[in-house]
């Protein structure tokens, strides 16, 4: 277990520069996801901290030493595939208990800690099998057994759970962040889901285009996003136009502060079919069409020219035929203010 | 790291100079003007016209070029018919019948030539051209029809059935839908025949009749009798051609080159 | 792929296998029954004598020391050869599957597997002109090295061994270079990060996953090394009689037939011993 830090990482792949001068901090038994589009640049910043890349500039540190030039595997680093990339040629115990037998323990001390390994996972008793008799959850589990058995410094993750489908992914997401607790182990995980990365993680970093854009502990980055990008790109974001439309409709009202942008959350919108008296914003808009979805509704609404979303339990929205007049209004404090368009 | 990168890139092109030194020095032979490949090199091109002026070597190569020919021709029709039955029908003994297609590639051609001797002259037919060209079709049958076969296994059945449904006999939707579709796997399975019977020597030497051979046993039996710097320059021929034909394959087929 | 039946489809699938099963049993598996038939006779039955049914031919293998003598030198050939392909193949292999990536693979792979489809008799014939004494090998060495150099190595069963390795390395390289690329690159990040080093690597993972295809192209060497008759007349000389030209004596210049096909169907018992051994482990790759 240690800290992680990166320092000025500039990283370049011919002409193309897949990390321009990133710096980021990873806390000891931290949580910390790695956001961004493909192609941002985040599974390069995970292999330059894993060692896989040597980047051309700048400083990786792990527990305070520089490592930027130590091969991955004189790291001490536990990592997780994509694909897991189990050995399909061995065993279930005799992956977990691969990088044990590279470090030359001995067999007993083997056979206790890979025993252990898979009591944490719940896959004790599995131990014979081959990973092409495992399911998805299974092998995925296998790989979190064998990236952590070594007691790495550092635990990286690259989109470990794409693989698996929705409903298998919710239940590894509860079941990874028991694990990272239980071991208190510094976790590194990069994801394009943002529901996943708002989920697991206690600080998450957004990239984009080889830089980091923000980053904060998730609640933060979500209330405060520091330009449109990352507000779009964490969770739905309405954005008023710019420049506002002047004169503004009749019967609508905003109160601004002097941002260069304005966003707001679709589930802080209120639906009506008339103005409502209480808004601090208030802006007509005409219903495009309802999607029901369980017990949430989303409400598709042209405003201003754009096109918002609003989001609320199905019963908090009202039935109102397509193509009707309707009013969005919101507080004052449910406007986000974004420093940068 | 490097040390090792470089150690492997010698490594391989040590092999690779192991595998063609000899062929460009048969080559450069082909062209020295002693009939001993005694040095020093002297140019001449004196050896390929005695070949073209060496009767019995024309004889035997236009009757190689021929049944080779006639082997892709046959090898081609039957091995993509019995392909498209393995890959569209479902029926008892398929798995032994794509079993079957083993032995023939698997068994050393020295057995199989000369059980197709002893069989040929038992059943009246004897040594001759018919009996190397029958043996030549059965060598390049199961090639064919793995190569084939491969190629349909990317094929989406789908496209038959949709056919089918807008009312195409089965020989239509043969012809129209599937034999485009699989046309690169039947002409390298084509040009798979074509090489195996052109360059093929074993199956050949016990079925031709003397005096009526195969180039390779022709040039088999010059070698025994003695070097004759011809046979050089018609090997050299050979090897060029047979160079030429997998380059072609190659295009068609991409072994494992992909990613 | 389970089809819905089709009226006909029976006979439509039959009529497409007849013509090429029918050709092969003709060319292929006929001759092979009645080759064995063949070997339990006391002569040919076309010829004048008429043919009774004998042990003769399997008791002549057996109680002649030559023959399983030089059965046995043919299967240390095969071992050599096999051996020599092995060792010079994989490292090979491995180059091309994991250093070097893109276009210049798909060029040195073909370049790698051309001599392959080409003549293999001409490739024999260009090695005995390569080893002749005082040949061009001779000359090169003696102009490189400053000692007298007399390698002598035509007609010698160096010579017979080289042209086998040049006419099989293909098979090997082939082989091992199809198992080795199939294998994930991943495999190998993961067990980098697990701070495995390149000999446990190989040891622990390349040489288990790419056994199947390495075990393939031993047997695709092995197979018909041990029946090769035409490489040893060529390059062997005197020392060139194995078991292969044995058979090819009884066939082309002694006429015994029925001993020439008991002694090829000892070699294809020996040959199908030797798959029989290797199908467990061709089975697993394929599964």
């Amino acid at each position: 277990m240690a800290e992680v830090s990166v320092a000025g990482v500039t990283m370049r792949f011919g002409e193309m520069t897949a990390l321009d001068d990133v710096s980021l901090d990873f806390v000891n038994g931290g949580f910390f996801a790695l956001l961004g589009p493909s192609g941002s640049g985040k599974t390069t910043l995970l292999r330059v901290i894993a060692g896989f890349l040597f980047p051309q500039a700048g400083r990786v540190r792990i527990a305070g030493q520089p490592v930027e030039r130590v091969p991955v595997e004189k790291r001490e680093i536990g990592m997780m595939f994509q694909n897991y990339a189990l050995f399909p040629n061995l065993t279930v115990a005799e992956n977990v208990g691969f990088g044990l037998r590279v470090r030359h323990v001995s067999r007993a001390e083997e056979r206790r800690r890979v025993g252990e390994a898979l009591d944490l996972v719940q896959l004790s008793g599995l131990g014979a099998r081959r990973p092409r008799e495992l399911s998805g959850g299974q092998r995925q589990r296998v790989a979190l057994a064998r990236a952590i058995v070594t007691n790495p410094k550092v635990l990286l993750l690259d989109e470990p759970l794409s693989a698996l489908d929705k409903a298998l992914r919710v239940d590894m997401q509860i079941e990874l962040k028991r694990i990272q607790r239980e071991v208190g182990i510094t976790t590194i995980f990069v994801t394009h889901d943002q529901e996943e990365a708002l989920t697991l993680a206690d600080r998450i970093g957004i990239l984009r285009d080889g830089r980091l854009v923000q980053a904060g502990p998730p609640r933060e980055v979500y209330n405060a996003p520091i330009d449109t990008f990352t507000a779009r790109f964490l969770g739905e974001a309405n954005l008023l136009p710019d420049p506002l439309p002047v004169p503004l409709p009749d019967g609508a009202r905003l109160s601004l502060t002097s941002a260069a942008a304005h966003a707001v959350r679709p589930e802080a919108l209120t639906l009506s079919p008339g103005p409502i008296a209480a808004a601090e914003n208030l802006l007509p808009g005409r219903l495009v069409s309802r999607v029901f979805a369980g017990s949430m509704a989303t409400c598709i609404v042209a405003v201003l020219g754009e096109t918002w979303k609003v989001v609320a339990r199905d019963r908090d929205l009202p039935q109102l035929p397509e193509n009707t007049e309707v009013w969005l209004g919101w507080a004052r404090a449910d406007t986000i203010p974004i420093d940068r368009a | 790291m490097t040390g090792l990168r470089l150690a492997g890139l010698m490594w391989l092109g040590l092999v690779l100079i192991f595998l063609y030194a000899p062929i460009l020095v048969m080559a450069a032979m082909s062209f020295n003007a002693s009939p001993f490949y005694q040095l020093p090199f002297e140019f001449s091109a004196r050896w390929y016209h005695d070949l073209a002026e060496n009767a019995a070597i024309r004889n035997a190569a236009t009757r190689s070029v021929l049944i080779a020919v006639a082997t892709t021709i046959i090898a081609t029709s039957l091995g993509t018919a019995a392909a498209l039955a393995l890959f569209r029908h479902d029926f008892r003994g398929k798995r032994l019948l794509k079993l079957l297609l083993f032995p023939p590639i698997a068994i050393p051609w020295l057995i199989t030539g000369t059980a197709m001797l002893i069989f040929f002259f038992a059943i009246g037919l004897g040594r001759g051209t018919p009996a190397v060209l029958i043996g030549h079709v059965a060598l390049a049958l199961p090639y064919v029809i793995v190569v084939v076969n491969a190629r349909l296994a990317g094929f989406d059945i789908t496209l038959e059935e949709a056919a089918r449904a807008l009312g195409a006999g089965p020989w239509t939707v043969t012809r129209r839908v599937t034999l485009p579709a699989i046309a690169p796997g039947i002409v390298a399975g084509a040009l798979f025949a074509f090489a195996v019977s052109f360059d093929q020597f074993v199956v050949s030497y016990f079925l031709s009749k003397p005096g009526d051979s195969t180039l390779p046993v022709l040039i088999y039996t010059a070698i025994r009798k003695g070097f004759t710097p011809e046979i050089n320059a018609v090997s050299t021929l050979i090897i060029v051609t047979s160079m030429a034909l997998m380059l072609v394959v190659a295009r068609f087929f991409s072994f494992g080159g992909h990613r | 792929m389970a089809q819905a039946p089709i009226p006909g489809d029976g006979r439509r699938a039959a009529g497409l296998l007849a013509p090429a099963y029918l050709w092969l049993t003709l060319a292929v598996f006929l001759p092979l029954s009645a080759m064995l038939f063949f070997s339990f006779l006391t002569a040919a039955p076309f010829g004048t004598e008429s043919p009774r049914a004998t042990l003769e031919n399997y008791r002549d293998f057996f109680e002649t020391p030559t023959y399983a003598l030089l059965l046995w030198k043919s299967i240390r050939l095969g071992l050599w050869v096999t051996l020599l392909c092995v060792l010079i193949g994989f490292p090979c292999a491995l180059v091309l599957a994991r250093q070097i990536r893109g276009r210049a693979r798909e060029a040195l792979f073909l370049l790698v597997i051309l001599p392959f489809w080409s003549n293999s008799l001409v490739r024999v014939f260009s090695w005995a002109i390569v080893l002749r004494g005082n040949g061009v090998l001779d000359r090169t060495l003696d102009a490189l090295l400053p000692f007298d150099v007399r390698l002598g190595l035509m007609f010698t069963p160096a010579a017979v061994v080289i042209g086998l390795v040049h006419s099989y390395l293909p098979y090997v390289i082939l082989t091992s270079y199809l198992a080795l690329q199939a294998i994930e690159d991943d495999i190998f990040d993961a067990a980098r990060a697990l701070g495995a080093g390149r000999i446990t690597i190989l040891r622990r993972l390349i040489l288990p996953l790419s056994l199947p295809g390495l075990i393939a192209g031993a047997v695709l060497v092995f197979v018909p090394v041990v029946g090769s008759f035409m490489e040893p007349r060529i390059l062997g000389g005197r020392f060139g009689t194995y078991f292969g030209t044995v058979i090819e004596d009884q066939f082309v210049a002694v006429f015994n037939w029925p001993l020439g096909a008991a002694l090829s169907f000892i070699l294809l018992a020996v040959v199908l011993a030797i798959l029989g051994l290797s199908s467990p482990v061709l089975r697993r790759g394929l599964t």
